[in-house]
């Protein structure tokens, strides 16, 4: 199995169903169009970038959405 | 009214409004229009991957709304800086509400922290509106480091106490520079009122209208509240006096003698 960190949580991956991107990771997790924007080990991610921004074992991944505030 | 001017873009309205604790996103919109508030605040938060579509912020027409991210949930400068990044990226907005409370129970901002990220952030090219205690020196250090306005609090957030801090957002008003946007606790359209009237340039209101019984009904009485404060300030409100002052003539009464 393969492991990513995604939002703080463990999730694994069988080797031939691990996202090339994370485009095909937000598929995989069922989440549409919520993340606005992302960190992959740290680095800023704009949406537009997703689907060309690869996804590799082991990486810390944080899906950011916006969201009702004050 | 007159105009509302932060960082070289004039507004019409000097009603800022959160979009937190809505009971739904048709209710917020509703509210939204209602307040005439052309600057609402939003979060940013980790998408819930196991209740995905949770999209609040889909009803928010941002052809009329200038968003404006928060930093909350921060508790030190730099987390304040990296939620300030990450929110330019996602909306490509280089506004940024600055809030730094590392103490969850009154939600205090934290004066040390603050100034550390707007200094940060005012370098890097970002448009800063700390959310600060009502501290008239350190309003004017951020002031003097470049921050758009300054946001001092009238009461801890969501409090609905009013403005517990006065005398303090008097000096502030005073002192300023910058446009002074009263910020939390103001619960009641007569609290923004009186922030108007010694001065304020703006307030910010969210859990009064969100949790109200009818949260359009109570945007529409803020709006109006804070511009009868606004142009109460603008007309030259007399002091109070200690003794009455007759409002009618002291002669001519139908008296012997």
């Amino acid at each position: 199995m393969k492991s990513l960190k995604v939002n703080g949580v463990e999730r694994q991956f069988a080797p031939d169903r691990m996202p090339g991107t994370l485009s095909a990771l937000l598929e995989a997790l069922g989440v549409g169009t919520d993340a606005v924007v992302a960190e992959v080990d740290g680095r800023i991610v704009r949406r537009e970038e997703f689907p060309r921004t690869e996804v590799l074992e082991g990486q810390q991944i944080e899906l950011i959405r916006l969201m009702g505030g004050g | 009214m007159d105009k509302l001017t932060i960082a070289g873009r004039t507004f019409d309205s000097r009603l800022l409004v959160g979009t937190g604790k809505f009971s739904s996103p048709q209710v917020m919109a509703q509210a939204l229009v209602a307040s005439g508030a052309e600057i609402v605040t939003v979060a940013l938060r980790r998408v819930d991957i196991d209740n995905p579509a949770d999209d609040t912020l889909r009803e928010i027409d941002r052809e009329r709304f200038l968003l404006l991210p928060n930093t909350s949930g921060a508790r030190t400068a730099d987390e304040a800086v990296r939620l300030s990044r990450l929110a330019r990226a996602a909306t490509g907005i280089n506004w940024v509400k600055l809030e730094v409370t590392p103490d969850p129970y009154y939600l205090l901002p934290c004066p040390v922290e603050t100034l550390k990220a707007a200094e940060i952030l005012v370098k890097e090219g970002f448009v800063v509106l700390p959310y600060i205690n009502a501290d008239p020196i350190l309003a004017k250090r951020l002031q003097d480091v470049g921050t758009a306005t300054v946001m001092p609090l009238g009461s801890p957030i969501g409090s609905n106490q009013g403005l517990k801090t006065r005398a303090s957002l008097e000096i502030i008003v005073e002192q300023s520079t910058v446009p002074v946007v009263v910020d939390a606790g103001l619960g009641l359209p007569s609290h923004v009122a009186e922030a108007m009237e010694i001065g304020a340039d703006a307030v910010l209101v969210n859990t009064a209208i969100a949790t109200a019984g009818d949260p359009v009904e109570m945007a529409t009485a803020f709006r109006l509240a804070v511009e009868a404060g606004r142009r109460a300030y603008k007309a030259g409100p007399r002091a109070p006096t200690h003794s009455a002052e007759a409002s009618s003539p002291l002669t001519g009464f139908l008296r012997n003698s």
